[in-house]
């Protein structure tokens, strides 16, 4: 069956917060009741029906047809065994606290992407902004479960307070990533700069470029994991090349030792 | 009496205040920024932005942001200045320029004299500075100076945090020299008996950088007392910041688009919703130097409320006084931590920030359109 399709009639006039349109909150509602959810997030009244123009379709897949920068929230708090697609960008905390269930963008992300995401498989083909997987503001920690696949580039703090699960940054990432990291895996395979790993618990960061190593990692030498080998085969569904990092021998670096050192840098002897 | 232009024409206070009204209330989302005033000020303006459905920041988020988040995600040991002046034995300055950020600073710690209270009253204080800048190197007397650039010092923090804690450190960074020299250090940390860092995040620093720091005196509060001093932000952000919180609960970069408070530092950063488009009329506040906005855009309605002779050449501007220069104010005050009344130095009949804005509160409908 096709799935149930939003198509973009016009770039929303205002940033639009879309959390009301995952499957499960929408089961059970006509057509014209989706049409007159507010999706709007200031006094000017935005309307689903404003913005999109709706086909009925199976409601365990949802589609949008042409994304916005301003579509906020998309996905949030999405349930296992469904799945939402976008035809283009969106904007802020995609898949936010997500339990379960598939989202792929086929353009860019914005900033706090996959913020606190808890078991959703989230794959974005263009960039994302910073804080990829990252809490919110005064939250204790990020991203908790599930993985996410990122075919570009990586804003700023990527991995921020990671908990549980896999980032696969295929791209570049930006400055500080995997900072206060507190476990969970990131594959980037891209350049890496700043203080990488900065304030890092016991995440592992596998890094297919060697970064400037910091003051408080410290070198425990090249060793051929064999759990590392496990987890690649893992890794292959979803990205080719980060297996293949992972599939050799990896010089460890032990940090940060400012904190327990219990993390590590993996980079490709 | 005060001026009041509109596109560097003189109009009437009564008028100009029409005008703001009418502007701020005909726009979809308008924007109260910059907030550069005394409490009263931030406080009718948070209410203004209510009002209007708008959101509100300020100037100085950014830096008032770093201690912020640092606080609410991982948690901050501070103290005021008076308890340092007189319980600090050690005391680390982190970052250039903390004498300008503070100007009064030295005097107030009285970093050359011995701490007066506690069983190591009456011993020399040790001061440590990391990465002053050229003109602090030898402002204290007998102050270790370590050097470092804005880029170092979260790494020379980490180092200390790791030295601290015994573990090892990376041999091809840190050579048995330093390590010696980073090793003597935490022993001088770990023997203070009421240790204190003092640093501004406008110095500089970011929130991984404090979060460092911080971590580093949880650590030593594990076997001694540690604690810090952390400098305010400029233009009055301390004390908006408590009237933010004390009437939405949350700090700027807060938007009441949906009819209550929702804090976003990112949604709602004052250069970006300009910038984006998403703001379509914006009032600035800058009461204390009318500093002018960050933003690139020129193109929406601009509002405003800045002393005598910084005037943009477009928009409509007021002219209000200086928080406790041309009238009495209530600020934080740096020195004690706590609200005080500034009496004002050189008093003139300019309008407050809270009075101008009450005077466009009078003009804007109770319930806002849409």
């Amino acid at each position: 069956m096709k799935p149930f399709t939003f198509t973009l009639r016009q770039e929303p006039p205002q940033r639009v917060d879309l959390s009301a349109l995952t499957p499960d909150r929408l089961a059970g509602k006509s057509l014209a009741e989706i049409e007159k959810i507010e999706i709007g997030a200031t006094r000017a009244s935005t309307k689903v029906g404003d913005v999109f123009q709706l086909a009925e379709g199976d409601l365990k897949n949802v589609r949008y047809e042409g994304g916005s920068a301003r579509f906020d929230l998309v996905g949030a708090k999405l349930l296992p065994e469904f799945s939402i697609h976008v035809e283009g960008d969106v904007g802020l905390q995609v898949g936010r606290l997500a339990k379960g269930g598939k989202i792929t963008i086929s353009g860019s992300a914005g900033a706090y992407a996959a913020s606190g995401n808890e078991g959703a498989h989230i794959e974005i083909k263009g960039n994302v902004g910073e804080m990829l997987a990252a809490p919110l503001a005064g939250e204790l920690a990020g991203m908790s479960g599930g993985r996410v696949v990122v075919r570009g580039k990586a804003g700023a703090r990527a991995g921020d307070r990671l908990r549980r699960g896999i980032l696969i940054i295929e791209g570049d990432a930006g400055d500080d990533l995997g900072s206060r990291l507190i476990a969970g895996t990131i594959v980037a395979l891209g350049a890496t700069s700043g203080r990488v790993g900065y304030l890092n618990k016991r995440g592992s960061l596998v890094l297919a470029k060697r970064p400037e190593i910091g003051s408080t990692y410290v070198d425990c030498g090249a060793h051929a994991f064999t759990f590392a080998r496990l987890f690649s085969r893992a890794l292959k569904a979803d990205s080719e090349a980060a297996a293949a990092v992972l599939s050799g021998k990896l010089q460890r670096y032990g940090g940060d030792t400012a904190v327990y050192g219990k993390g590590e840098i993996l980079t490709p002897v | 009496m005060s001026k009041a232009t509109l596109d560097g024409k003189a109009i009437t206070l009564d008028d100009a205040c029409k005008e703001a009204a009418r502007i701020l209330s005909g726009a979809k989302f308008p924007l109260v920024a910059g907030l550069g005033a005394d409490v009263p000020g931030g406080r009718a303006a948070i209410l203004l932005a209510e009002r209007l459905r708008g959101a509100f920041d300020h100037m100085a988020s950014r830096d008032l942001l770093v201690d912020l988040d640092v606080k609410r995600s991982f948690g901050m040991f501070t103290t005021t200045a008076n308890e340092a002046r007189l319980r600090a034995d050690v005391v680390v300055l982190v970052g250039p320029g903390l004498t300008k950020q503070w100007p009064g600073m030295l005097e107030r710690l009285a970093l050359d004299q011995a701490p007066r209270h506690g069983s190591h009253a009456g011993t020399p204080r040790k001061v440590i500075w990391l990465g002053p800048d050229a003109s602090e190197v030898g402002a204290i007397a007998g102050a270790t100076v370590i050097p470092a650039s804005l880029q170092e010092i979260p790494f020379v923090l980490g180092v200390w945090r790791a030295r601290v804690g015994g573990r090892p450190v990376n041999p091809e960074k840190i050579d048995a020299a330093k390590l010696e020299r980073v090793d003597g250090l935490a022993e001088t940390l770990k023997n203070a008996k009421f240790g204190c860092f003092v640093w501004a995040a406008a110095a500089g620093l970011d929130a991984l950088t404090v979060e460092m720091m911080q971590a580093l005196v949880t650590d030593l509060n594990v076997t001694t007392r540690f604690t810090g001093v952390h400098i305010g932000g400029r233009a009055g952000a301390s004390g908006v910041t408590q009237a933010a919180g004390w009437m939405t609960g949350f700090p700027p970069r807060t938007g009441f688009g949906r009819g209550y408070p929702e804090h976003d530092p990112w949604r709602f950063e004052a250069s970006r919703l300009v910038d984006s488009g998403e703001a379509d009329a914006a009032l600035w506040i800058s009461a204390f130097d009318g500093e002018a906005p960050g933003w690139s855009r020129a193109d929406i309605p601009l509002i405003t409320l800045a002393p005598a002779g910084a005037a943009p050449a477009r928009g409509l501007f007021i002219e209000v006084g200086q928080p406790g220069v041309t009238h009495d104010a209530v600020l934080m005050a740096q020195e004690t931590g706590g609200l005080t009344l500034r009496a004002a130095t050189a008093r003139s009949d300019a309008p407050t920030v809270a009075e101008v804005i009450d005077a466009i509160m009078a003009n804007v409908s109770e319930v806002a359109p849409c």
